[in-house]
């Protein structure tokens, strides 16, 4: 099993180094994709390893969809790579041709029923199944910059693994899940519930206005969370920072938090106090729809949206 | 066959209790008449949607309430006669509301009807949960309540819906094993980090259960989000398991591990032992 997957690995090695001596700089994708049931708001999932994503919400039912290919030098770790992988394929061919076509057999029995929405070039995918778009990139060599137009109405699940764009989104009502592992994550004009994670980014969110009842939840490792609520928004605010300060311009109520506990106990020998950074509670306007954030290095900002 | 007299008809069609003259005569004309079509087909819709309504029956209560309130009734009307010039005057004006047409009467009044059922409905479940409050196992039903709403959340695609579930399960106060093994499942499994932070906090409330612990210190080897694994050892030192010092060893041991998480797992150790 391990070598059908080795194996695979560097064909895409092989195909995507192709690629790159073949393709054009900064050549562009184009496609236009409808939701099955258009009537029903539609979700949009993209998963890129590399590159950026922005996505904006637009008068209409189709999700346009534009990529740009970015330029890339290999790094000498890669034309190493790049080498082994040709030895090591001279050797296997055979096998592989047998393994390649079992491969693209267990493909097409896993995609029966579907239909797969060819996108030109590039190793682009975009595939439409029961309301939902699925876009994601071959991990090759290129990083690729990706915008997608979306209704307003849809729902997002984005992912970017690694980029230092990250993400953007504006102006869509749905629901939002986004993660990105080095990129900021910048959401403006939103209004659905929003579950956003970066591992090494920021994260900012101006929220229009937020829809009741639906939790929310930010976190970020090193990155500040910076997020805007309506001057009127009811809110439960559940806050973590360990090393990082908390600013806001709202009249926040803090609460005793559930988990506190004194710690009062001094160690033997070391003779600190054991300290313990604990979610801070606070409700703006009474409390409402819970909002964690959890950062360990930045800081937390919750404004009030002029 | 005329507009007004299909109309007329309508209720009869509906109950199936036309004769066969009157059902050719009432077909024709609606395959001729795209406005009684219409109008049919909507009404043929509310008669439907009656017909899978639950069959619900009165509660005794809300039974002997109707007769309280019909008696009042009675008695108000006896004692106040010189209300009655509003009276008039308030179904005067009730009748303005209702349509002329016959056959949108009758759609008024299933409309009505259906909301005479739910409210009923309704009714008839209040007084129920109104003595369960007096009952001493309150607490129980609560929690069981809350249990099922936690673990039917817990399972949705939505991050959002299932950090409701977490938040839900928060707030039982006597978890049973089912939803420490859901909570568990969450923070060693589920996709978003995010979740899973809040399924860590979650378990952190029910550290007293048994499981909690040990559970949370096999979670360490687990997580692969620096994150969890921060927000994990915050818990684990808190609540002073000293049994996890060798999980932290074994964590520390792992050559990919987030410097920051090393860092804080260091100190970890420090204050457990």
């Amino acid at each position: 099993m391990k070598t059908v997957i080795r194996l695979a690995g560097i064909l895409i090695l092989l195909w995507a180094a192709g690629l790159a001596d073949d393709a054009q700089e900064n050549q562009a994708d184009h496609a236009v994709v409808s939701f099955s049931n258009p009537a029903k708001p539609g979700m949009v999932e993209v998963d890129i390893s590399q590159g950026s994503i922005t996505v904006r919400g637009y008068e209409g039912k189709d999700v346009i969809i534009d990529a740009r290919w970015r330029e890339r030098v290999l790094t000498r770790e890669e034309k190493e790579d790049e080498e082994q992988a040709v030895a090591a394929l001279a050797e296997a061919e055979e096998q592989v041709d047998q393994q390649e076509l079992a491969r693209k057999k267990a493909q097409a029995e896993k995609a029966k029923g579907m239909k797969k929405l060819e996108v030109e070039s590039m190793g682009l995918s975009v595939e439409e199944e029961e309301n939902v778009i699925q876009v994601s990139a071959e991990e090759g060599k290129r990083a690729v910059d990706l915008t997608i137009q979306v209704p307003y109405s849809a729902s997002l699940r984005l992912s970017c693994s690694d980029d230092e764009r990250g993400i953007t989104v504006e102006g869509v009502s749905g629901e939002i899940e986004v993660e990105s592992s080095d990129g900021p994550i910048v959401l403006i004009n939103v209004s659905g519930p929003v579950v956003a994670d970066s591992s090494d980014g920021e994260i900012k969110a101006v929220f229009g206005k937020v829809t009741p009842g639906k939790p929310m939840s930010f976190s970020a490792m090193d990155g500040d969370i910076d997020i805007t609520l309506p001057a009127d928004v009811k809110a439960s605010l559940k806050m973590k920072t360990d090393e990082g300060q908390i600013f806001t311009d709202f009249d926040i109520r803090l609460t005793p938090s559930q988990q506190k506990k004194e710690e009062d106990e001094r160690k033997e020998g070391g003779g600190y106090r054991v300290a313990f950074e604990k979610a801070t509670l606070g409700l703006i306007n009474g409390g409402g729809v819970e909002i964690q954030l959890t950062t360990s290095e930045g800081n937390i900002y919750v404004r009030k949206a002029m | 066959m005329r507009c007004e007299e299909l109309k007329e008809k309508a209720a009869d069609y509906l109950a199936g209790e036309l004769d066969e003259e009157s059902l050719t005569q009432f077909r024709g004309h609606l395959a001729d008449c795209p406005q009684c079509r219409e109008e049919m087909e909507g009404l043929s819709m509310i008669w439907t949607k009656l017909g899978v309504l639950p069959k619900e029956q009165p509660s005794p209560a809300l039974r002997s309430r109707f007769y309280d309130m019909l008696e009042s009734y009675k008695r108000g009307i006896q004692k106040e006669p010189e209300s009655r010039g509003f009276g008039r005057t308030v179904s005067q004006w009730l009748a303005g509301l209702i349509p002329r047409k016959p056959a949108f009467q009758m759609g008024l009044a299933l409309v009505l009807v259906a909301a005479g059922l739910g409210g009923g409905l309704l009714l008839g479940l209040r007084p129920r949960s109104a003595a369960r409050s007096e009952v001493a196992g309150l607490k129980g039903e609560v929690d069981e309540m809350r249990r099922i709403v936690a673990i039917s959340l817990l399972r949705q695609a939505s991050p959002s819906e299932r950090l409701m579930g977490v938040s839900w399960s928060a707030r039982i106060d006597r978890p049973g094993e089912e939803i420490i093994a859901a909570l568990f499942e969450t923070l060693n499994g589920d996709p978003n980090v995010n979740v899973r932070l809040a399924a860590a906090d979650a378990l952190y409330l029910f550290h007293d259960h048994p499981r909690v612990k040990k559970g949370l210190i096999d979670s360490l080897a687990r997580q692969t989000s620096p994150l969890v694994q921060l927000s994990v050892i915050n818990l684990l030192v808190e609540i002073r398991e000293r049994r996890a010092v060798e999980a932290l060893e074994t964590l520390m041991r792992d050559k990919r591990l987030n410097p920051k998480v090393k860092k804080r797992a260091e100190l970890g150790l420090v204050q457990l032992s």
